[in-house]
């Protein structure tokens, strides 16, 4: 048996096992969230109070937000793409610099939050607030847990190990762009 | 996927490589960035003209193209095995199915055998109610009323307990009324009225028509309301008296 039959052999499928794995997250992560804004489209269509609450969410910080996972975005593929070429140190630094994406995000998502929540606009406040301290909240999360997991990818890619993780994570990662490519317009545009 | 071999694992990965290189070759990912970029500033632009299908054009419209700009060029769904776009597009589809089942019940407030009271309310209070903006357009702290399913409303509790004999309108064809001998009272009838007057009414919600020589069917509602919630639900109903009351 080779040292390490799992994740650089082929499945059924032809598509690298780890690759296969991330896809099926992203599947269950679709229903996760499809179903939050599916829920959430509905209500705002069958409420019309909710263009009212929606009115005070900060368009800027939330466009602000949208650039700066664009770029996190686009650092992650540049990071793929310097794996594939084998080049682990320069991955790995770009690993880093989407982990800085996400502090970033987070740090601008904690002032707009900590401006909200003192404004009096709480997760109990209304139906509207609810959903979008839920859904922001829920996306945060995995914000804060692709910066982690990209903190060991890049950790094992800058000695040149393990250079195909960098691919799964940035799956993962545009996956969570994807995300709030979406929630932007519905909590931030459209009111 | 149990029979595979070091050697063969070995060529695989090359075959992965040379996948990849693909791809790597024909995307200019800066270029895509750079437009992920325009259409941002686009979708934020949108609202400024106030237009309500250009925002949602530029809103949603534009969200799709940069979703799509990002899995076809950064998650390479371009050049990914077509299983990958079958699963997720399945997915998606059962998703659709969810939201296009739940739906009409989230979304419309009331149908043929029942009302939303708890939707409908919630729409009128935000609608009259609601936020608080001072001149420098300031935020104040907004004012979120009370949302108490305990409070007693004469009105909502005639719709969801009286009507179903008695009809949202009073006039005794409620969905369950209709099936019953003798018919419910129908408070819209002037003739009704003329045997009736407000203690009478009062007493038959409290105690039950049995009460005054009527049908056992309409039975007394004493346990679960207090005589100040039973003068109001008769209140409610001589409202409906045809002339005033």
């Amino acid at each position: 048996m080779s040292a390490r039959p799992i994740a650089t052999t082929r499945s059924a499928t032809g598509i690298p096992t780890g690759r296969l794995a991330v896809w099926w997250v992203i599947v269950s992560e679709i229903t996760i969230f499809g179903g939050l804004i599916g829920v959430y489209l509905m209500h705002r269509l069958g409420h019309p109070e909710w263009a009212e609450a929606a009115v005070h969410t900060k368009t800027w910080f939330g466009a602000f937000n949208t650039l700066v996972l664009l770029t996190s975005s686009f650092t992650a593929v540049l990071a793929h793409q310097a794996a594939e070429r084998g080049n682990g140190k320069q991955a790995a630094k770009l690993l880093m610099m989407t982990v800085g994406g996400a502090l970033t995000f987070l740090v601008v998502k904690g002032i707009e939050w900590a401006d909200e929540i003192q404004h009096g606009y709480t997760i109990t406040s209304n139906t509207f607030w609810s959903f979008y301290y839920t859904a922001a909240g829920l996306h945060a999360l995995h914000v804060i847990a692709g910066a982690i997991i990209m903190c060991f990818i890049a950790a094992d890619a800058v000695r040149g190990r393990e250079l195909h993780r960098v691919e799964l994570i940035g799956i993962y990662w545009h996956f969570v762009d994807l995300v709030w490519i979406f929630l932007f317009p519905l909590l931030y545009i459209a009111k | 996927m149990a029979d595979h071999q070091p050697a063969q694992s070995s060529s695989d990965e090359r075959v992965q490589r040379d996948e990849h290189a693909d791809h790597d070759e024909h995307v200019d990912y800066r270029k895509i960035y750079f437009t992920l970029l325009a259409l941002l500033v686009v979708s934020v632009a949108g609202p400024f003209l106030g237009i309500l299908w250009v925002t949602l054009v530029t809103a949603f419209g534009i969200a799709l193209v940069k979703a799509n700009l990002v899995l076809q060029n950064f998650m390479h769904m371009r050049t990914e095995k077509r299983v990958i776009k079958w699963i997720l597009v399945s997915a998606l589809a059962l998703m659709g199915l969810m939201v296009a089942g739940v739906a009409p019940d989230v979304m419309r407030h009331e149908g043929q055998n029942w009302v939303n009271v708890a939707a409908r309310d919630a729409v009128a209070r935000g609608l009259s109610g609601g936020h608080a903006e001072d001149e420098e357009g300031e935020e104040e702290i907004e004012v979120v009323p009370e949302v108490d399913p305990t409070v007693f409303s004469a009105g909502a509790t005639f719709n969801i307990t009286c009507a179903v004999c008695h009809g949202e309108a009073g006039d005794g064809a409620g969905p369950a009324g209709v099936a019953l001998t003798p018919s419910p009272a129908n408070f819209t009838d002037p003739e009704f009225w003329a045997t009736r007057d407000a203690d009478r009414i009062f007493t038959v919600i409290r105690n039950g028509a049995v009460a005054v020589g009527g049908s056992p069917l309409m039975v007394g509602w004493a346990f679960a309301y207090d005589d100040e919630q039973i003068q109001e639900l008769a209140d409610y109903v001589i409202a409906f008296r045809p002339g005033g009351q």
